[in-house]
């Protein structure tokens, strides 16, 4: 048993350190305060690109190689690191340059040319490149079963047709990864993915969305009308869904993240509990039990939540089942990180109301941990399949007329 | 680099400890509650086993494995029986009270005789009000309770001090609210003689802290062992069509309480490994203990909840769960007790600097 990063680590953490607190707390207070996502010709992307940040963790290794790769994974320190940088702004975390959650899906079922040609330009760093991730429907959320985004076969090529929502970074992407559907009636094993890359006609409609909090990046809307793919962008080719693989392709790349995003909860809460214990001592409140007393449930519980990201890591970097696991962390850790957020509002009394000290805008940011990646309602459903045999919902008796 | 694995030697401890646990303290729990402790037949193959020894020092006849060693074995016994667990433990936490504030000679004076022969009991008592009066190096006064029926050994831990009575300890039998395995007496003392004392406020902290650790970890394995009860009733029971457990009220909440019980786990784990790499980690310790009986009172009535009317009943062991969590965490001063202890570097006026990461000071 280690329950303490690596050197290796510590010096990544530390790195994130420095850059949180020189650029990545300062861009996400603008961006909080001008009320919209950091511009793409931000100066502050250059320097994250000039720093080697925004490229692809793949290696340019074909996938047959790649069965050679180290048998421990590195997804603790991935963890630890964007932990840190969450503690700064995890808004702004979301909007660095790279493939993002686009890259999950082409590493895990694109095939070596797709991983060659959508990742490849991301190996350069000469300037900032986005990718995006769209499964999410206006009409299908939590349940993704339901997407309704059209894909028909069209001599070579594949016509997609729907409404996309929430993506981050689409309208800056160089390509998205879009889920669509072949038949809404066979459920998930309709689901194909596409890589749809910027500038295809039909891919439009562009809408940012206004939020709550998390500003700095952009959560954003678009629609495919008529919208022609090259049968090569589909991910994995035909194959790889004739080996009904579809649906489990989705939730891999989220089963790799869960315990991340969990830690970036962890992030932001210890960020609300740090400034609250400034406040709390410059305001003379540490002497008061009421006031120590929650501030310390707060730091236990952002302990365990941690130790429960770490744990489902260290699993995954092991190649060992964690969805439980994984649930667990991404259950446990907004909960606390939003107790956390919410308990610095009262510390800070009516200056909280004021809505412009930082531990205000962490308590508007941290709600949407209990929401991306799935809900603290579906983790439940997915622990509950794993300790109680919790049947899938076989879904209405009756189809619903079209 | 961060890994949860236990070694091979603590996995093959922790099967053995969970045979004992299973077979001997689970399988016969009313029976033990009933007759106030386990038998000498028992007494005798914990003494032979010797789980009680895996912490302590070689002159000792101990192991020395360490601080998480010793909470991976709690944990199974609480699983069990924690009454009986506190029974089969004849110095218990009061040894390291003897160590950190006496030092090897204290416990080879004071431990040594528990460990001679089956059966000894050591009680461990925080007395913060005091409410056990020391005048001239004799103690007169009552605790109103403590998990025993009788003791060979008294600690006393106080705020700055701890001393040790060895004679003029007697017990007042109650009926006791938990823990009725390991018996339950008012403490009476009436001009005892105090048999050695030490002062220190860093000793009696560090001494606090592993003290918490070790209820701490039997209240982990309490939980764990109300929630598989608790989960397998929920398998079988069939209500409106299909297993209560399949109804997502119910299986939300069994979901919530494995998460709440691997927080604990986790939190008690971190802090014997802490020791285990000579941080006094009183904080840590502390820290532990209230989130084992925050969550036990979330874990253990839902537990029983989930039997509804038969949880209730005693043909079940799921209200004794209940009791047995609750009166743990009465223990060692209790939880508010342990709030200060976790909560007092938060007044310190140094720079916010709460669970920052990498740091050469680790939280």
């Amino acid at each position: 048993m280690d329950l303490r990063p690596d050197d290796a680590t510590r010096e990544r953490v530390a790195q994130a350190r420095a850059l949180g607190r020189e650029l990545v707390r300062p861009v996400g207070l603008e961006a909080d305060r001008l009320g919209r996502p950091t511009p793409p010709e931000h100066p502050f992307f250059e320097k994250l690109v000039a720093l080697g940040l925004g490229r692809t963790r793949w290696t340019g290794e074909p996938a047959a190689a790649r069965a050679d790769a180290p048998a421990v994974g590195n997804a603790r320190a991935t963890l630890c690191v964007a932990e840190e940088l969450s503690f700064w702004d995890r808004g702004v975390a979301v909007s660095f340059p790279g493939p993002g959650l686009g890259e999950p899906p082409v590493l895990s079922m694109g095939s070596d040319e797709q991983r060659e040609r959508f990742l490849g330009p991301f190996q350069q760093s000469d300037r900032p490149r986005w990718a995006a991730f769209a499964m999410t429907e206006p009409g299908a959320g939590s349940d993704v079963a339901g997407i309704r985004t059209s894909a028909r076969k069209d001599g070579d090529a594949w016509v997609l047709d729907g409404d996309k929502s929430f993506a981050a970074n689409a309208s800056r992407a160089e390509w998205i990864v879009v889920w669509a559907t072949v038949d809404p009636s066979l459920g998930r094993e309709g689901h194909r993915a596409f890589v749809v890359e910027r500038g295809t006609p039909g891919l439009g409609d562009f809408k940012i969305e206004r939020k709550m909090g998390l500003k700095a990046y952009e959560s954003t809307s678009f629609t495919l009308r008529e919208c022609r793919v090259p049968g090569a962008n589909l991910l994995g080719g035909e194959a790889h869904y004739a080996r009904r693989a579809g649906f489990k392709g989705a939730m891999q790349s989220f089963n790799a993240t869960r315990p991340t995003i969990a830690a970036m909860a962890v992030g932001m809460g210890r960020a609300a509990l740090d400034e609250s214990l400034g406040f709390a001592r410059e305001a003379g409140l540490l002497r008061d039990t009421r006031v120590r007393d929650r501030l310390e449930r707060v730091r236990r519980r952002l302990r365990a939540a941690r130790l429960l990201c770490w744990r489902a890591a260290w699993l995954a970097d092991h190649r060992r089942p964690n969805v439980t696991e994984a649930s667990m962390a991404k259950a446990f850790a907004p909960g606390v990180a939003f107790e956390a957020a919410s308990l610095g509002m009262e510390i800070l009394d009516v200056v909280g109301g004021r809505g412009d000290h930082l531990i205000e805008k962490l308590f508007r940011d941290v709600k949407a941990m209990d929401i991306v990646e799935g809900t603290g309602q579906i983790q439940r459903l997915l622990m509950a399949r794993k300790l109680v045999g919790l049947p899938r919902d076989p879904g209405p008796a009756t189809p619903p007329r079209a | 680099m961060i890994d949860f694995s236990l070694p091979a030697e603590l996995e093959l401890l922790r099967e053995t400890a969970r045979e004992l646990a299973r077979d001997h303290l689970a399988a016969h729990e009313r029976a033990l509650e009933a007759s106030r402790g386990p038998d000498d037949a028992l007494l005798g193959l914990a003494h032979e086993m010797g789980l009680a020894r895996v912490e302590l020092p070689e002159s000792l006849g101990g192991a020395e494995l360490g601080a998480l060693a010793r909470a991976v074995v709690l944990e199974e016994l609480g699983a069990g029986d924690p009454g009986a667990a506190l029974a089969l433990d004849p110095l218990g936490p009061a040894a390291y009270v003897l160590a950190e504030l006496g030092g090897p000679e204290a416990l080879e004076t004071f431990g040594a005789p528990m460990l001679a022969e089956p059966g000894a009991r050591t009680l461990l008592v925080y007395d913060r009000t005091p409410r056990l009066v020391d005048s001239g190096g004799k103690v007169t006064g009552r605790f109103p309770w403590v998990p025993a029926d009788r003791a060979d050994l008294l600690v006393v831990l106080e705020m700055e001090r701890a001393y040790v009575v060895r004679e003029g300890i007697a017990l007042e039998p109650l009926r006791g609210a938990g823990l009725r395995s390991a018996g339950a007496g008012e403490l009476r003392l009436d001009d005892a003689p105090i048999a050695a004392s030490w002062v220190s406020t860093p000793a009696t902290r560090r001494a606090h802290a592993r003290a918490r650790l070790y209820v701490a970890s039997l209240l982990v394995g309490v939980l764990q062992r109300a929630f598989e009860y608790a989960r397998d009733y929920a398998l079988e029971r069939v209500a409106f069509g299909k297993p209560i457990a399949h109804h997502q009220a119910l299986a939300f909440l069994i979901a919530d309480l494995a998460t709440a019980i691997d927080g604990c786990r986790l939190l008690v784990h971190d802090a014997a490994w802490r020791l285990d790499q000579g941080d006094d980690a009183v904080e840590a310790c502390a820290a532990a203990f209230v989130e084992c009986c925050e969550q036990s009172m979330f874990v253990t009535p839902n537990a029983l909840q989930l039997l509804g009317g038969h949880g209730f009943m005693q043909d079940h062991p799921v209200e004794k769960f209940m009791r047995d969590a609750r009166a743990l965490g009465l223990l060692l001063g209790g939880v508010d007790t342990a709030r200060e202890d976790a909560s007092r570097d938060l007044g310190d006026a140094r720079p916010p600097v709460a669970l920052t990461l990498g740091e050469a000071s680790w939280t």
